[in-house]
C-alpha cells in the first residue's frame, strides 16, 4: 500500500514554548480510514491544517503524496477534498455559484457524482449560502469537497453540530466513495459511534504526541479494561507495573486500568497477583476506551 | 436475513456481524446456495466501511460457511464443513460443563439453563430481535 500522508516528528506551537504537537509521527496509507481521536485542543485540526498546507511544521516534515504541501500546493490540492470544521463559504453567494467555481477549479469535475449527491441532498441550487442551515451548507462542503474525486478525503469533524440524520447521510455518502474507488481518509471526529462504524484505524492525540496508533479490530479485540476494587490493589503502580498496561485512574472506589492484552488474558494475570475479589476485565467500545485513556485520573 | 449492527456494543461490529450471519446459516435462515449481497451492498445497507463487511466474508469463508465464485458473488456453502463428531462432542461437553457451572454458582436451577437453552434456540432459529443503539 503506498503511502497518502507522512507525519514524522511533526512539532507546531502557536505559542511559544506551548506546543500542539510536539514529535507526532504516523501515516496514512492507500484505501484507510482514519479516525483522529482526542480531547478538544488535542490538536485534530491543527493536523489536518498542517496537511493541507495551510499551516507549516516548525520542526519535522509532512508529507501528502510524498510532496511537501506547502511548497507543492497546487500539486497536492488538485488530489485532496477538504471539509474543515468551521467551513465559511460565501454568504452571499449561491449554491450554484459556489458549485460552478469547483468546477472550475477542477478540471477533472464528475458532473455525475454532482448530479447524484444534488439529488441525495435536495439542494436548492439558488439558495444563497447564509440561508442555508448548518447541515445544508455542510452538504454543500462535501459535495465540493469530493466531486473532483480526490485521492484522500480529509473531514475535520464532519458530524459537529449535525443532527443524526445529516449526520447518517454524510456517512452514507463517504461508504459510498469508500466502495467507488478507495480513498483515503483522514477524519476526526467526537462521534464514537461514527469512528466505529466506517475507521479501520484509530490515532488518538493526547499531549502533543501519538498515544494510540492502532488497527480497529486489534482495538476492539486485542485491548480490555480491568476494574480492580481500590481495596484489592493498595498501590497503583502494582497495577501499573503489570505488562502492557497503559494507564491507571480511579474511578470511584475502582482502579480502572486499559490493557493492551485480551481480557481473557489479563483476567488470569490479575488474578493470580492479587486473588480473586471483584476483579473484572472487560472489553470495551470506543467511547469507554476514550474515557479511560483520557478521562480525569481523579 | 435481517442484520443490526450497534457500534456502542461491548462485541464489535465485525464479530457481531460473523455471529449473526452463523446463526442464521445454522438456522438455516440462510439456505445452502443462497445468494448473499456483495459485500459493497451490505455496506451500505448497515452504514458500515465496506473493508469490515470484507473481512467478515473472508473470516466465514476460511470457517467453511461461505464460498466466493468469482465474477458471481459470495454464497452460502452446499457443503457445510463436516463436523468430526468425537471431537465435537468433546468441545461441547466442555461448554455445557462451564455453562452449568456458571448457572449454579449463579444460583441457578436446572429448569432456568433449559429455559435459557430454549430461548437461545429460538434466537438462532428466527434470528435475534434488533438491539438498541444509543
Amino acid at each position: 500500500m503506498s503511502t497518502v500522508i507522512e507525519f514524522e516528528s511533526v512539532y507546531r506551537a502557536y505559542w511559544e514554548n506551548r506546543p500542539v504537537l510536539s514529535g507526532v509521527s504516523f501515516r496514512v496509507s492507500q484505501g484507510e480510514v482514519v479516525g483522529l481521536l482526542g480531547r478538544n485542543g488535542a490538536g485534530k485540526t491543527t493536523l489536518m491544517r498542517l496537511a493541507m498546507g495551510l499551516l507549516f511544521p516548525q520542526a519535522g516534515s509532512v508529507r501528502v503524496f510524498g510532496l511537501s504541501p506547502t511548497e507543492e500546493p497546487l500539486a497536492v490540492k488538485k488530489r485532496v477534498g477538504y471539509v474543515a470544521e468551521d467551513q465559511a463559504l460565501p454568504p452571499e453567494a449561491r449554491v450554484e455559484e459556489i458549485i460552478r467555481f469547483h468546477r472550475f477549479l477542477f478540471p477533472e469535475w464528475d458532473m455525475e457524482l454532482e448530479r447524484q449527491l444534488l439529488e441525495r441532498f435536495s439542494i436548492d441550487m439558488n439558495a444563497k449560502i447564509r440561508t442555508l442551515s448548518k447541515g445544508e451548507a455542510r452538504r454543500v462542503a462535501l459535495l465540493c469537497a469530493v466531486c473532483h474525486r480526490p485521492e484522500l478525503l480529509i473531514l475535520d469533524e464532519p458530524a459537529g453540530g449535525l443532527d443524526p440524520s445529516v449526520r447518517r447521510e454524510f456517512l452514507e455518502t463517504v461508504i459510498q466513495l469508500l466502495n467507488r474507488e478507495g480513498t483515503a481518509i483522514l477524519f476526526s471526529s467526537h462521534q464514537m459511534n461514527d469512528v466505529e462504524r466506517i475507521a479501520s484505524r484509530v490515532v488518538l492525540l493526547d499531549g502533543g504526541r501519538v498515544r494510540l496508533d492502532e488497527d480497529m479490530e486489534s482495538l476492539r479485540e486485542g485491548f480490555c479494561v480491568a476494574m480492580v476494587p481500590c481495596g484489592a490493589a493498595p498501590d497503583v503502580r502494582t497495577l501499573e507495573r503489570m505488562p502492557g498496561c497503559l494507564r491507571v485512574r480511579r474511578s470511584f472506589d475502582d482502579w480502572h486500568a486499559v490493557f493492551r492484552r485480551p481480557p481473557e488474558v489479563v483476567s488470569a494475570e490479575l488474578r493470580q497477583a492479587l486473588g480473586e475479589d471483584g476483579i473484572r476485565c472487560i472489553r470495551v467500545p470506543l467511547e469507554d476506551l476514550f474515557v479511560e485513556m483520557l478521562g480525569e485520573k481523579r | 436475513m435481517q442484520l443490526y449492527v450497534n457500534p456502542a456494543d461491548e462485541v464489535p461490529i465485525f464479530r457481531q456481524l460473523v455471529r449473526q450471519i452463523t446463526e442464521a446459516i445454522a438456522g438455516r435462515r440462510l439456505a445452502p446456495g443462497e445468494k448473499l449481497p456483495s459485500h459493497r451492498e451490505l455496506a451500505v445497507q448497515l452504514v458500515i466501511a465496506p473493508m469490515t463487511v470484507k473481512r467478515v466474508y473472508d473470516e466465514l469463508e476460511e470457517l467453511g460457511y461461505l464460498e466466493t465464485q468469482r465474477g458471481r458473488g459470495t454464497f452460502v456453502r452446499e457443503v457445510l464443513p463436516e463436523p468430526c463428531l468425537a471431537d465435537q462432542n468433546e468441545q461441547a461437553m466442555a461448554t455445557a460443563r462451564l455453562l452449568l457451572s456458571q448457572a449454579y454458582l449463579g444460583g441457578m436451577k436446572f429448569a432456568d439453563v433449559l429455559k435459557l437453552l430454549k430461548q437461545a434456540d429460538r434466537e438462532v432459529m428466527e434470528g435475534r430481535p434488533p438491539k438498541e443503539e444509543s
